[in-house]
């Protein structure tokens, strides 16, 4: 399994990300539009995938630094059930932070023209998707989070973390 | 004479040069996988066993008509890596396998001719086999199942392409074989 870099893709032209409303485990639903004003990771992962299992914990450390600030995590999970990632999210290091939302017939994954797993896509506050990455990262990167800052309301920091 | 073997045993795995190929055989299982450096990409392709390909498919909640079908075609999990600094893409349906005889080589079939099948047999799932073609910018990679309709054990080569600093490039992986039946005695 190749190593996991931290290299994110700035799209050359920024594209406005489409709508949805997933439910979370406990049936509380999310919709991307209310985070319009966030910086927001769209994360398309399962738990048969290994690269995506990989790079959780570092995708937690990411939203350990900037949970406090106009920053949110989504991890759309694809195809699976709540019982199934219940039961997975039991066997993890470390436990999310950030919500984990059901794509059951991966209808999301195809308005993004999501291709494999795991794909993440890094939005702007106005929405647009400005970064992308495919494949597993290493999202707990000085790189990773320098871009994080940049695009933060206000070039606001993070409170003091590693 | 120039030696295109070079045999290295290590305490955890054997592995085997020829020529740009790695490969690398699990002593745990005893199944194989090549490695292969192209200008701009890596490919490595993995044994699956048929009994991995029919977990993997039940678990996702397919029938047991198709559950069997993919665990009769010979899989070979891939991944596949831009390991450059500019962009690079691929496309499966451009692949070719070559069978031992050398005299058949055939189409692979593709992610999006497989979620078909399973969409007209009423299963609405879509992931697990490599995606039909990707566009990578650097650092991405992907990996999927390739499935190929052969018997376990067969011997066949892998015609590969892709995109690269506007170049279409085109590799031949040989020495590959399918997963055997069962797991081989370690």
């Amino acid at each position: 399994m190749p190593e996991l870099s931290h290299e994110l893709t700035r799209l050359t032209t920024p594209i406005a990300a489409p709508d949805f409303q997933l439910e979370d485990m406990d049936g509380e639903k999310y919709s991307l539009e209310s985070y319009r004003g966030k910086v927001v990771i769209l994360n398309f992962w399962a738990t048969w995938c290994p690269p995506c299992r990989r790079e959780i914990p570092s995708m937690e450390a990411l939203y350990q630094t900037f949970k406090d600030e106009a920053f949110a995590i989504l991890a759309i999970n694809e195809w699976e059930t709540e019982d199934h990632v219940f039961a997975f999210m039991g066997e993890l290091p470390v436990e999310p932070g950030f919500p984990i939302l059901f794509d059951p017939d991966s209808e999301v994954a195809q308005s993004f023209g999501v291709k494999g797993l795991p794909t993440t896509l890094l939005l702007d506050t106005q929405g647009k998707i400005v970064y992308r990455a495919v494949g597993g990262r290493d999202f707990d990167h000085p790189e990773v989070k320098k871009i994080i800052r940049e695009l933060l309301p206000d070039g606001a920091h993070p409170h003091s973390h590693n | 004479m120039k030696y295109n073997y070079l045999i290295i045993f290590l305490c955890a795995s054997s592995i085997v040069f020829a020529g740009d190929v790695e490969q690398y055989q699990d002593p745990a299982t005893g199944l194989l996988t090549w490695k292969t450096r192209q200008p701009g990409l890596s490919l490595q392709l993995i044994q699956l066993l048929p009994d991995y390909v029919t977990a993997v498919y039940s678990a996702r909640g397919l029938p047991p008509s198709l559950v069997k079908t993919m665990a009769s075609h010979c899989v070979f999990g891939t991944i596949i890596k831009n390991e450059s600094d500019e962009q690079l893409s691929y496309r499966v349906a451009d692949w070719r396998y070559v069978t031992d005889d050398g005299k058949t080589q055939q189409p692979i079939k593709t992610k999006s001719e497989w979620v078909k099948e399973w969409k007209d047999q009423g299963v609405s799932f879509r992931w697990s086999i490599l995606p039909d073609d990707q566009t990578f910018e650097p650092g991405d990679w992907s990996q999927g199942f390739t499935t190929i309709p052969l018997p376990p054990d067969s011997s066949l080569k892998l015609i590969y392409t892709w995109r690269y600093q506007g170049e279409n490039h085109k590799h031949t992986l040989e020495g590959l074989r399918c997963a055997p039946a069962q797991a081989p005695q370690s």
